[in-house]
């Protein structure tokens, strides 16, 4: 599968890790990723539709140009771009941005891009069964906590619509047990994760980033994976900080979608860049070490 | 047909908390949950507490939690698959968010009005121009008519992740009625009233998660309104510094990079003038960047090939909007 690939901001910025493993990993998967490098942020939710719209429509035509699917690996990122491109369905609007802001750089979008998040991709064009093939070192039953970050789930109807709901509504978990991981169901896991709200009000982000990760952890998680870099920078980042709010120690290694194909597909911890999260990976390491041995 | 509800039961008299009750009643099959409710007070249990008003779907009143979800009581009908009604007890309890009275009775005053008072929702409006009327478009009244069609049943907040934590959030559901009267073109107070709203625990405190959207019956879309509160809030710079600082910086970098510039837009939050603000970041930024996290700021942040025309995207919007 070939795809244009919007790596976003915060895989090269506040999460470096996730574009090095995401590479690698979309390489040995046989994804041919062909990089969208002139194209704009998606406004992630901050900027106004107003001008996140015609910077999105803007990466919209450039893919259909390319007569590419657009590939993300963040769930912001998605969300975002799902939603506007559901906007430009309205031909009238779709046409006064256009008019308005593409036209002159010789730009139109015409409507047809697709924009599949990698998980996505794993799952429905990359295939369960052969993901399963390709395992080299199986995750041998470790239990891993599935986190979506809300923008992946919500709105139901564009994120998960019914004739995506068989493949979608459980793909993250899907993913786990292919490459031979346990899901664990917190309740948290279709939830926000707090990162939104660490400026307005930290002491909510840190408890809301605390209940869900503590949630995961009494249901017997030992990591959690989710493919949204900002729920990361939230759950690993502010990890310790939520620890100290809820005066509890808490230690959940959280991983990069990625990271996680990428170690059962036979990479080492430090080719996926575990050494660069805030909370240590070692119960990870050290399981899939054990499992090795055994 | 036979239906057994499972009612999760509270007697403020004895503090008895924690305990369920089960009823059977024969309903028919046309029946709504709470007609069976009503059914149950009325020919097994007078001491039975809930709350209903309008049995239409108008009032919002009977909403409480159907088997660990929130719903209207009146608009769930036990012939559309729910859960239990053939098979086993429906779980009743009240919703997560209020503060009980008895049994499945909550308060109002707590649920809704304390929060939507808050808001003020009334329009004040100058004097209208010679003695005659105020008029709206009706591209503006359109916008406010979903709004209105609220009918404050409180599912919104059920929904809302941030209540999960802190109870006293405005929530979706008052933050909805807010717009009803920001975006009112008769209303003289505007500004004042996103300043307003920008209160602690006001609308920046909304994580915009769509849970809201996706838990209204009525499909009234609160994230989208809250959304737009928090964008006509940045046009009037009305909000706490730090949150106005927040998205300033972060639509000033991509307009000037393309991209985001995360170092800088942690910086420019803070302000730089605000010492303690910024000093509050080294450790963070000292142990991000020891693991090899370090997004460099301002000079050092690469521009995108693309970044000029993105900065043509923002200049063309700016001027649309003067």
């Amino acid at each position: 599968m070939k795809y244009a690939f919007f790596p976003g901001c915060v895989s090269q910025g506040g999460a470096p890790e996730l574009y090095p493993a995401t590479r690698a990993v979309a390489d040995k998967l046989g994804f041919e990723l062909i990089e969208m490098e002139d194209v704009g942020c998606t406004g992630a939710g901050v900027l106004s539709r107003e001008v996140s719209d015609p910077i999105n429509a803007r990466t919209f035509a450039k893919a259909e140009v390319m007569g590419l699917p657009i590939m993300t690996i963040c769930s912001t990122c998605q969300g975002v771009m799902t939603q506007a491109n559901h906007r430009m369905k309205d031909d009238e609007y779709r046409e006064s941005i256009n008019r308005k802001y593409l036209a002159e750089e010789g730009l139109e979008y015409k409507g047809t891009t697709d924009i599949r998040h990698m998980l996505w991709a794993i799952v429905e064009d990359h295939g369960l069964d052969k993901l399963k093939e390709m395992v080299v070192r199986p995750l041998n039953g470790m239990p891993i906590a599935h986190f979506y970050g809300c923008y992946l789930k919500r709105p139901p109807e564009l994120m998960v619509p019914k004739e995506f709901e068989k493949t979608r509504k459980t793909a993250l978990e899907d993913v786990i047990e292919a490459l031979g991981g346990k899901a664990v169901r917190s309740s948290g896991r279709g939830k926000c994760c707090g990162f939104p709200i660490l400026t307005s009000n930290e002491e909510n982000s840190l408890a809301m980033c605390g209940d869900h990760i503590l949630d995961a952890k009494a249901k017997g998680a030992m990591a959690m994976v989710t493919p949204c870099p900002l729920c990361h920078l939230e759950l690993d980042g502010k990890q310790a900080d939520a620890a100290a709010h809820k005066r509890q120690e808490i230690n959940m290694p959280v991983l990069h979608l990625p990271q996680l194909v990428g170690l059962a597909l036979g990479f080492t911890a430090k080719e996926m860049n575990l050494q660069r999260h805030l909370v240590s990976t070692a119960p990870v390491e050290e399981w899939m070490a054990a499992e090795v041995k055994a | 047909m036979e239906v057994t509800l499972r009612v999760k039961r509270y007697d403020p008299e004895t503090n008895g908390k924690g305990s369920s009750q089960d009823y059977t009643v024969d309903v028919d099959k046309d029946a709504s949950l709470l007609d069976a409710l009503i059914q149950v007070r009325e020919e097994q249990d007078g001491t039975l507490a809930f709350r209903a008003g309008c049995r239409t779907g108008f009032c919002g009143d009977c909403t409480m939690n159907v088997n660990g979800k929130g719903a209207i009581t009146c608009r769930t009908l036990m012939s559309k698959g729910l859960k239990g009604a053939k098979d086993g007890p429906i779980e009743l309890a009240p919703l997560k968010q209020v503060k009980i009275v008895k049994d499945l009775m909550y308060d109002a005053d707590t649920f809704h009005w304390a929060k939507f008072k808050a808001v003020e929702p009334w329009v004040e409006a100058a004097e209208a121009p010679n003695g005659s009327e105020h008029l709206m478009t009706n591209e503006v009244t359109q916008k406010l008519r979903e709004a209105m069609s609220c009918t404050q049943c409180g599912l919104c907040d059920t929904g809302c992740t941030v209540i999960d934590v802190d109870k006293t959030f405005l929530g979706p559901a008052a933050l909805t009625k807010a717009y009803r009267v920001v975006f009112d073109t008769r209303d003289t107070r505007t500004k004042d009233r996103l300043e307003r709203l920008s209160m602690k625990r006001g609308m920046w405190d909304c994580t915009h998660c769509f849970e809201a959207s996706e838990h209204c019956p009525k499909h009234i879309e609160p994230t989208d309104r809250i959304f737009a509160m928090h964008d006509e809030a940045i046009k009037n710079e009305a909000g706490p510094p730090s949150v106005v600082n927040h998205y300033k910086s972060f639509a000033a970098s991509v307009k000037a990079h393309g991209w985001l510039d995360e170092g800088r837009l942690a910086i420019e939050t803070e302000g730089y003038t605000n010492v303690k603000g910024l000093l509050k970041l080294l450790p963070f930024a000292i142990k991000a960047g020891m693991k090899g996290k370090r997004p460099m700021p301002y000079m050092f942040h690469k521009k995108r090939p693309g970044a000029d025309r993105i900065k043509r995207i923002f200049d063309k919007w700016e001027d649309n909007g003067k």
